[in-house]
């Protein structure tokens, strides 16, 4: 990909390297490009409004429901799917299983950009932003807080994931010695990736600990900080499987031919592993449905939404999971990557949107401008996904 | 903190100066000790002075007492107003209540808080300070009365709720609230003196309260106490939140936080100690078949 | 309103041992499944 393959001696050399790869590539009229660019500029003017008039200008926000889309959406959700990055890093580095080692960066990369994008989108829904710092300098620490771990996780977690990726981006600058020595952080940085990811995952669990009277039993647990835990792994499968089958066939000219096979066997066993993980996790939710007497509240509209939940999105999939890897049909396994997908959507957008506040006469939904500004987050996210991989080795690494 | 402090002095000061200051300071007044308000809704005549008083000091809506019928229609404090006086029709006649920030003793707010700037003050009251906010609305997702309210409407907003007067309260004087109450609905003190109070009330005249005393035990006892002729679901409130602090919900988790931190690390780094240093990859259970598709 | 009744807050505890033993029983089940693909199908596929 790079033409310029002399290594570069002075500032003047990179600057000049980096300003010509920061030039767009490929033609501009594209599908994506067509849907995107509208959004994303609409997003900005939304966000010019939302700084100048205040949240409430944009937002169907109320001193009930003080956590919206961008919360539940862009942060919690978000950071779930973005759990494929600790599991893959895991799988190859801490138990060494080679199979999975194509997919590492493309993963790690996934994984450090949602958390830039999701950790921005936190910053959007700060009504004092330009405070945000306080609780990493100086005199503010609130220890008690689950919110300061995330923040503190956040930060230092995208360190970790950077440096994960790092190798990449010496690689691409043709920096052999720098790229010899971050590599041989990859172990710690995993180590560390791991840990922080097991605590935030669970954290943004544990921020709905002290809503229990707002949030329908249903939903609201004292184990929601393990169960937020649980199924952020096989999010992560599943998003790597989407994201993954997506990326094969945007990026094709991108893959030696041969790793497209690879990738099959890949996604089967990155199926079954998410299959065991979701039955663990539909036997879970079954343990707290016995322990707290849930059957009482199932017969209502809330309990058939959360029958759809955990039924409809959990053990199906699971079960799919299983088939499509028994019966080797990657239709199936795609499908219910899918289908798992959404039961997290619809986990995460459950416990902090839907079912909170669930007794109140005027309920919140989002608002268009809520929604567009989302989209301009994923979007982004894309774009800046898309410059990545067209630039570094991210899809054909040689190792 | 005092505690601590009085306790390096003493050790400083040594043996007998310690038995003298500790008789000194059971005689004064402990700074520390937590003030409340009791608010005795079986006085209360609804004339919502304490609503014009509370804005006044603190520079908020003033509503029009007289003529804006507020009374008709159930009110919740807002970012505009830190207090309300609402109306309930009950079988013991109408009964006016006074809703604000309760000012827990262990705050849901105040621990919530990633920075701080929702905080438990010297005595109880728990106050916003704004240069240290952030804006995430957390403390409003953790109170379980849900009183921080957000100016949405600001591009830079700040929480308003109730804070017990606490600058009044430094400089010796009474709440707002209670200096302007005409009927001795509202009565401000030590928490201690305040239940002392509520009790002898109840136990003097058993038919006009029910005997409970709302704040004594829910969520670990709040600041503002009250009294009531009626069940209290009757008349707005939660009787559901428990009377566990809802600080001791996020216990369990943050102690395993430096627990994983610990542990977590050294499992993995000895897990990849034990599958063994650049060994040849291990086989996946499709590695063998995929090496026969290949050469199909 | 404040009354003092027993409360067995382990009252769910039989059932919740019973649903541990039908996991272990499917669970068991569910690895044998995945640890054999199953050639036949696969074979028909080509």
């Amino acid at each position: 990909m790079n033409s310029n393959v002399a290594p570069m001696r002075t500032f003047g050399d990179f600057f000049h390297f980096f300003i010509q790869e920061l030039k767009p590539r490929g033609p501009w009229i594209t599908p994506f490009n067509v849907i995107s660019i509208p959004v994303i500029l609409t997003g900005v003017v939304i966000l010019v409004y939302r700084f100048i008039y205040g949240l409430g200008s944009v937002t169907n926000l109320t001193q009930d429901t003080p956590w919206g889309l961008w919360m539940g959406f862009d942060v919690v959700t978000g950071v779930a799917l973005a759990g494929g990055a600790y599991v893959i890093t895991f799988v190859v580095y801490v138990i060494k299983v080679e199979k999975y080692h194509s997919i590492v960066r493309a993963t790690v990369l996934n994984g450090f950009l949602a958390y830039c994008f999701y950790g921005g989108a936190l910053l959007i829904d700060l009504g004092r932003p330009w405070n945000a710092p306080n609780p990493y300098i100086g005199n503010s620490f609130g220890f008690s807080s689950v919110l300061f771990l995330i923040c503190w996780h956040f930060l230092l977690y995208m360190v970790a994931e950077f440096l994960e990726f790092s190798p990449v981006i010496a690689e691409w600058l043709h920096l052999e010695k720098a790229r010899k020595f971050l590599k041989s952080l990859t172990l710690v940085t995993v180590v560390l990736g791991i840990t922080l990811s097991m605590l935030h995952q669970s954290g943004l669990g544990a921020l709905f600990l002290m809503a229990q009277p707002k949030i329908h039993p249903l939903w609201w647990s004292s184990f929601i900080p393990i169960l937020f835990f649980v199924s952020s792994i096989y999010a992560g499968l599943a998003m790597i499987i989407v994201e993954g089958t997506i990326s094969h066939s945007v990026f094709r000219k991108l893959i030696a031919p041969n790793s497209h096979h690879s990738f099959d066997e890949i996604i089967f066993g990155l199926g079954k592993g998410a299959a065991i993980v979701m039955f663990v996790y539909y036997f879970f939710k079954a343990l707290l449905f016995i322990h707290d007497k849930q059957w009482e509240m199932i017969n209502d509209v809330w309990g058939y939404w959360y029958l759809l939940e955990v039924i409809g999105f959990v053990l199906v999939p699971a079960l799919m999971f299983a088939f499509g890897f028994k019966h080797r049909s990657l239709n199936i396994i795609k499908t219910a990557a899918v289908m798992a997908l959404l039961g997290i959507v619809l986990n995460r957008l459950n416990v902090s949107v839907i079912a909170f506040n669930w007794y109140a006469d005027v309920h919140y939904y989002p608002s268009w401008q809520e929604i567009v500004v989302t989209l301009m987050v994923i979007f982004s996210e894309l774009w800046v996904f898309r410059w990545f991989v067209t630039r570094m080795p991210v899809l054909n690494s040689k190792h | 903190m005092d505690r601590r402090g009085f306790l390096k002095t003493s050790l400083v000061v040594g043996g007998t100066a310690l038995s003298c200051n500790k008789a000194r300071a059971q005689e004064q007044h402990d700074p520390d000790e937590f003030v409340g308000i009791l608010v005795d809704t079986t006085r209360c005549i609804g004339c919502r002075a304490c609503e014009v008083a509370c804005s006044e000091v603190h520079d908020n809506y003033v509503p029009d007492v007289v003529n804006d019928g507020a009374l008709e229609t159930r009110r919740k404090t807002s970012d505009k107003q830190w207090t309300v006086v609402n109306k309930y029709k009950t079988d013991k006649g109408d009964v006016f209540v006074k809703t604000q920030c309760m000012h827990c003793y262990q705050a849901a707010c105040a621990t919530a808080c990633p920075t701080e700037a929702m905080k438990q003050m010297q005595g109880g009251p728990v106050v916003w300070r704004g240069n240290k906010c952030i804006g995430c609305r957390f403390c409003m997702v953790s109170c379980p009365f849900e009183m921080p309210k957000f100016e949405y409407g600001e591009w830079n907003p700040k929480l308003q709720k109730c804070t017990m007067c606490f600058e009044r309260l430094e400089q010796g004087q009474k709440p707002a609230c209670v200096e302007a109450c005409p009927t001795d609905t509202l009565m401000f003190g030590s928490r201690l003196k305040n239940l002392e109070v509520a009790r002898h009330r109840i136990y003097s005249h058993p038919d006009n309260y029910v005997h409970h005393i709302y704040g004594e035990n829910e969520v670990g006892g709040t600041g503002y106490i009250y009294l009531s002729a009626v069940p209290f679901e009757q008349i707005g409130f939660r009787t559901d939140l428990g009377t566990r602090p809802y600080p001791e919900y996020t216990k369990e988790f943050l102690y395993a936080v430096p627990m994983i931190l610990f542990g977590v690390p050294a499992f993995l780094l000895g897990l990849n100690t034990l599958t063994g240093n650049n060994k040849p990859p291990i086989e996946g259970e499709f590695d063998s078949e995929f090496e026969v598709t290949k050469h199909e | 309103m404040d009354s003092f009744t027993y409360v067995n807050i382990f009252e769910t505890k039989g059932l919740e041992y019973l649903l541990l033993l039908c996991f272990w029983a499917l669970f068991v089940y569910l690895i044998r499944y995945l640890s054999t693909p199953a050639k036949k199908h696969k074979d028909s596929h080509r």
